[in-house]
C-alpha cells in the first residue's frame, strides 16, 4: 500500500518533470510527444526532457542501491559511497582521463576510479588487530573525498575553456544536456548490476547477522562482502558517469525508502532505496530546473541542500542514542 | 537428523596469531551425542578453540576433523548443514521480528533461487516451539528481555537443523534463572533430539550440573577432560586457574561443586 | 622556532620573486626602497606581489593560530576552521550580505565575515556535541564537514543567482590570494594582531584545559570563560582570514601538527610557531599555484587542499576506535 504511494509519487514527479520547464507543456502535448507526434512540444519532450528524466531515474536508483549496500555491509547509516569518498574518486578518474585526452567510456573510468578509491579507503582505514572500524572508514573516506575533490579542482584548471565549464557543472552533479546515449549508459549497466545484486540479497541478509554467524550458516563471509562491495561500487560508478558525483542521494535513499515503505528485509529495503533514490534525484532535478526562472542550478547543489540538513539531523540523533 | 552422530576432533591443533600462540599442539575429541562444556580462565583460548572447531578461524598448525574429514575440505554450505555455531555477540538487524530472525537459520538448506518451502516453515515452527517462543514470533527482537533474546538465537541455531551446535558463552550477560533456563534447554535438546551440544561456559558449578563432559583448559593448555567428577578436582583447579578450592558434592545434583578457599 | 622563522623568510622571498614574471632580488630591493613607477617590474612587485604577500601573511597567521587554539581546546586533531565550516560561515555571510545590499566593498565584508564565522562555529559545536567534553573527534569532524558542505552549497546557490559573477563565485568557494589588492588588508591586519595578543593571554588557561576540565578547575582556571574567549578568538581569526583570502581549508590542520612537533606541547610556543608556519605554508602554496600550470594559476586554496587532504587521512587514521565511540 505504501509502496503504491511511493510509485505513484515517482510517476507524478516524472509527469511533472516532462511538462514543466522553459516551455510549459500540457498533458495532451506530452502524450503526443511521447508517442511520436511532431511539433516543438513533442521535440522538447523526446529530445530534451524524456532522456533527462530517464537518466535521473536510473542514476538515482543506482545511487540508492549502492548506498544501501554499503550501509548494510558496514552496519552504519553514515557509510555511504558519497561520504566515504568513492564518488569523488570516480569523478576524479573521469576528469583525469579528460585532461589527459583519453577517450574511454565514462562508466568504465568512473568504475575504475570508484574501485581505486574504495580499495584505498579500506586499506588506509584498516588497522592490524582492529580491522575496519566503520567510523574510521567514514573519516578516512571523508579525507580521501577532500583530496580527490582538490585534485579535480586542480585538473579543471588544465582544461580548455568550454570543456572546463562543462566539467565544472558535471563535478557538482548535473543532468544538463543528457541524451538517449546517456540513458543507455546508465540503464544498461544499472540493470545488469541490479540483477547481480538481486542474486546476492540472501548473502546480504546473512551478513546482517555478523560475519561469524553468517559463516556458521554456510556463507563465505569475506568473499561475499567483496562481491557485494564490488557490485555497490559498480552501481555507484554507473550513476556518477552520467550525472557526476551527486551529493548525498546514496546516503538518504536507503533510510527514506525504508521509512516510506516500512521495508524490513534486505531485498525490500534495496528495492525501496532504488525507488527513493530515483524520487530524490527526480525531485531535485525538477527543483534545479524550475526554482529560479532563467537559471538552471546544478543538480548536486539541490541534493546537497536537501542532504546536508538530513545528515546533520541524523548525526544529532545518533549522538542522542549514544551510538556515535 | 542422521542416525550416526559424528565426532569432532582436534589433532595437533595450534591456534593464535603468528608470534602469539593461544593454543599449542592440542589433541582432543569432543564426544558425539553429549553435552560438552569448555572451561578455563580468561585468555586461555576457550573461544578460540570453539571458533576453530566451527572453522571461523584457520589453525596455525594441525587440523580439526568432523567425522574424520578435515574441516577445511568440507564445503561451506555442507558444513553449515552439519554444524551450527552461535557466536558470542551475534548482531540482530534493526527492527527484525523473532520469526524472521529464526528463519535466517534456514540459509544453508535453501537453494540459490529456491523459495521458502513448507519444510523451512516447519523447521522454524519446531525451533520456536522448542525454546517456547512460538507465542512471541511476531515481536521485534529488540523488545525482548535478555533471556528471551538468547532463546531466539538458540532457536536460530535449531532451525539450522544440524546434528551439532557450538555456542560461545551462551549464558554470559544473563541473570542466574535465565542461565539455568538456557542450560536446561540445551540439555533437553540433547536428550530429545540427540543433538551434540558444545559450549564455552564460565560458571564451573553450573557447567558441572548441566554437562556430560567437561574440557578444562589452563594457561599451559589442556588440563583435564572427561566426566565432571573426574575433571573438577582440587589439583586440576589449581593448575587451570591457580585457584585454591575445595570440591564438595552438590547437595542437590551430587555433581562436583567448587568452593573457593 | 628558528626553523619556523627560516621557513617563513624563505616563503616571503619566494612570494616576492617567483611568478609568471620573475623578479631578481636586486630589482625587488630597489622597488621596495626606491620605487620607480615607470619600471613594469617595480609596478608588478608593488601592486601585485606586495598585497599578495600581505594577504598571505594575514590569512596564514590567522588560520594557523586558529587551528592551534581549536586543537588545544577540543583535543581533536581534525578540528580546523575550514573543516568545521567556520570559514564557510564567514563566506556565506559575506555573499548573502552582498546579495541583500547590493554592495561588495570592504566595509560590508568586515561587517559580515565575523558574525558569519561566529554563527557557524556556534552551530557546529551545538551539533557536534558541544564543549562539554566526551564529544568524540568523529562527531565534531563529521558535523563540521556536513555543515561546511551545506554552507558552501548555499554560497554557490546565491552566487549563481547573479549570472555575471563566475569569478566572484570562485573566490568565495575556494580561497585564493589573487584578489589581495582589493581586500581590506589594513583592517584585517589589525584584527589579527589584536587576536594574537588575546591568544597569548588565554594560552595558560588552554594549557590547563589540556589536562582535562576538572584538573583545569583545580588549577584555578575559569574554564567556561577561557573556552568562550578562545572560541571568540577563533571566529575573529577565521573571519579575518576569509575577508582577505576567501575560505582556505586545511591550513589549520597542518600547522598545529607541525607546530607541536617543532615547539613541543606548550601553548604559547605552539602559537609562536604557528604564526610563522601558517604564512609560510600559505605563501608557498600560493607560489606553487602560480608556477605549476603556466600560463594559468591554481588557487592557493586548491593547493592547500591537495596537501591537506592526505594530512587529514593521516590524522584520522591515528584516532583510536575508543575515541570514536
Amino acid at each position: 500500500m505504501r509502496w503504491g504511494a511511493l510509485i505513484l509519487a515517482l510517476a507524478a514527479l516524472a509527469a511533472l518533470g516532462l511538462t514543466m520547464g522553459e516551455v510549459r507543456l500540457g498533458l495532451p502535448d506530452l502524450w503526443q510527444g511521447l508517442w511520436g507526434g511532431d511539433g516543438p512540444g513533442a521535440l522538447t519532450v523526446r529530445i530534451l526532457r524524456a532522456p533527462r528524466m530517464l537518466v535521473a531515474l536510473g542514476a538515482g536508483a543506482c545511487l540508492g542501491l549502492a548506498g544501501t549496500v554499503f550501509q548494510t555491509l558496514m552496519r552504519n547509516p553514515l557509510a555511504s559511497p558519497d561520504l566515504m569518498g568513492f564518488t569523488a574518486g570516480a569523478a576524479l578518474a573521469v576528469l583525469a582521463a579528460l585532461a589527459a585526452g583519453l577517450t574511454l567510456p565514462p562508466p568504465l573510468l568512473s568504475a575504475a576510479g570508484g574501485l581505486a578509491a574504495a580499495v584505498a579507503v579500506a586499506a588506509l582505514a584498516h588497522r592490524r588487530g582492529e580491522g575496519l572500524a566503520p567510523l574510521r572508514l567514514v573519516l578516512v573516506g571523508l579525507g580521501l573525498g577532500f583530496t580527490c575533490a582538490a585534485a579535480s579542482a586542480f585538473l579543471l584548471q588544465r582544461l580548455p575553456g568550454p570543456e572546463a565549464t562543462e566539467a565544472q557543472r558535471w563535478i557538482t552533479g548535473s543532468l544538463a544536456a543528457r541524451g538517449w546515449g546517456h540513458v543507455a549508459q546508465v540503464w544498461l549497466p544499472g540493470l545488469a548490476l541490479a540483477a547481480l545484486l538481486a542474486v546476492q540479497v540472501r548473502a546480504l541478509t546473512l551478513l546482517e547477522l555478523g560475519d561469524d554467524l553468517a559463516s556458521g550458516l554456510g556463507l563465505r563471509a569475506g568473499r561475499a562482502r567483496l562481491r557485494l562491495a564490488a557490485t555497490g561500487v559498480g552501481l555507484m560508478a554507473a550513476a556518477v558517469a552520467v550525472a557526476g558525483p551527486v551529493a548525498f542521494v546514496a546516503l538518504m535513499a536507503g533510510p527514506l525508502g525504508s521509512a516510506l515503505t516500512g521495508a524490513r528485509g534486505a531485498g525490500a529495503r534495496l528495492a525501496a532505496a532504488a525507488l527513493a533514490g530515483a524520487l530524490i534525484t527526480l525531485a531535485a532535478d525538477l527543483a534545479a530546473r524550475n526554482a529560479l526562472p532563467g537559471v538552471t542550478l546544478p543538480l548536486g547543489l539541490l541534493t546537497g541542500l536537501l542532504g546536508a540538513p538530513y545528515l546533520l539531523w541524523r548525526l544529532s540523533r545518533e549522538m542522542e542514542r549514544g551510538e556515535l | 537428523m542422521s542416525a550416526a552422530p559424528e565426532e569432532l576432533r582436534a589433532e595437533g591443533l595450534s591456534l593464535g596469531y603468528p608470534g602469539r600462540m593461544v593454543i599449542r599442539d592440542l589433541d582432543l575429541t569432543l564426544p558425539p551425542g553429549r553435552v560438552t562444556a569448555i572451561l578455563g580462565p580468561n585468555g586461555c583460548g576457550k573461544s578460540t578453540l570453539l571458533r576453530a572447531c566451527a572453522r571461523l578461524i584457520a589453525p596455525l598448525a594441525g587440523r580439526v576433523t568432523l567425522g574424520g574429514a578435515d574441516l577445511r575440505r568440507i564445503d561451506s554450505r555442507a558444513l553449515a548443514r552439519r554444524l551450527g555455531i552461535l557466536p558470542q555477540q551475534p548482531l540482530a538487524p534493526e527492527g527484525i521480528t523473532v520469526a524472521d530472525l529464526v528463519a535466517r537459520g534456514r540459509a544453508p538448506w535453501r537453494g540459490l533461487l529456491a523459495g521458502w518451502s513448507a519444510r523451512d516453515a516447519e523447521a522454524v515452527d519446531r525451533a520456536l516451539a522448542a525454546v517456547a517462543m512460538a507465542g512471541l514470533r511476531d515481536r521485534p527482537v529488540a523488545e525482548l528481555s535478555g533471556g528471551q533474546r538468547q532463546r531466539v538465537w538458540i532457536a536460530l541455531a535449531l532451525a539450522q537443523e544440524t546434528d551439532m551446535v557450538l555456542l560461545d558463552e551462551p549464558t554470559t550477560w544473563l541473570d542466574l534463572p535465565h542461565q539455568i533456563e538456557v542450560l536446561r534447554l540445551l540439555q533437553r535438546l540433547n536428550r530429545e533430539r540427540g543433538t551434540t551440544v558444545i559450549s564455552v561456559l564460565h560458571d564451573l558449578n553450573l557447567a558441572a550440573r548441566h554437562s556430560d563432559h567437561l574440557v578444562l583448559l589452563g594457561p599451559e593448555g589442556l588440563v583435564a577432560e572427561g566426566p565432571p567428577a573426574a575433571v573438577l578436582t582440587e589439583p586440576a583447579l589449581q593448575r587451570a586457574f591457580g585457584l585454591a578450592a575445595r570440591v564438595l558434592p552438590d547437595p542437590v545434583s551430587a555433581t562436583p561443586m567448587v568452593v573457593p578457599l | 622556532m628558528r626553523a619556523a622563522l627560516a621557513l617563513l623568510a624563505a616563503a616571503v622571498l619566494l612570494a616576492l620573486l617567483v611568478g609568471p614574471r620573475p623578479v631578481g632580488p636586486g630589482t625587488a630591493w630597489a622597488a621596495l626602497t626606491a620605487p620607480d613607477l615607470t619600471d613594469p617590474a617595480h609596478v608588478v612587485l608593488l601592486t601585485q606581489r606586495l598585497p599578495r604577500l600581505a594577504a598571505g601573511l594575514i590569512a596564514g597567521a590567522a588560520l594557523g593560530l586558529a587551528g592551534v587554539i581549536l586543537r588545544g581546546l577540543t583535543r581533536n586533531p581534525l578540528a580546523e576552521p575550514g573543516i568545521l565550516g567556520v570559514n564557510a560561515g564567514a563566506a556565506l555571510a559575506v555573499v548573502a550580505g552582498a546579495m541583500a545590499t547590493g554592495r561588495g566593498d570592504g566595509g560590508l565584508v568586515v561587517a559580515m565575515a565575523f558574525p558569519g564565522a561566529l554563527a557557524a562555529m556556534v552551530a557546529v559545536f551545538l551539533i557536534g556535541g558541544g564543549l562539554r567534553g566526551g564529544a568524540g573527534p568523529m562527531r565534531l569532524a563529521l558535523a563540521g564537514a556536513v555543515l561546511n558542505a551545506l554552507l558552501m552549497s548555499l554560497v554557490t546557490g546565491i552566487v549563481l543567482l547573479r549570472a555575471e559573477s563566475l569569478e566572484v563565485l570562485r573566490f568565495w568557494n575556494t580561497g585564493s590570494l589573487s584578489q589581495a589588492a582589493g581586500r581590506p588588508l589594513g583592517a584585517m591586519a589589525a584584527v589579527v594582531a589584536a587576536a594574537v595578543l588575546g591568544a597569548l593571554a588565554v594560552a595558560p588557561a588552554l594549557d590547563n584545559l589540556a589536562l582535562g576540565e576538572a584538573m583545569a578547575r583545580g588549577l584555578g582556571t575559569r574554564t567556561a570563560r577561557a573556552k568562550g574567549v578562545a572560541l571568540a578568538l577563533v571566529a575573529a581569526l577565521a573571519g579575518a582570514a576569509v575577508a582577505v583570502a576567501g575560505p582556505i581549508a586545511f591550513l589549520g590542520l597542518m600547522v598545529p601538527e607541525l607546530a607541536r612537533r617543532l615547539a613541543g606541547g606548550g601553548m604559547r610556543a605552539q602559537m609562536g610557531a604557528a604564526l610563522c608556519l601558517g604564512p609560510a605554508i600559505l605563501l608557498a602554496a600560493d607560489v606553487a599555484g602560480r608556477v605549476v600550470l603556466p600560463p594559468g594559476e591554481v588557487k592557493a586554496g586548491v593547493m592547500t587542499a591537495l596537501i591537506g587532504g592526505p594530512v587529514f587521512i593521516w590524522l584520522a587514521r591515528r584516532i583510536r576506535p575508543g575515541a570514536l565511540a
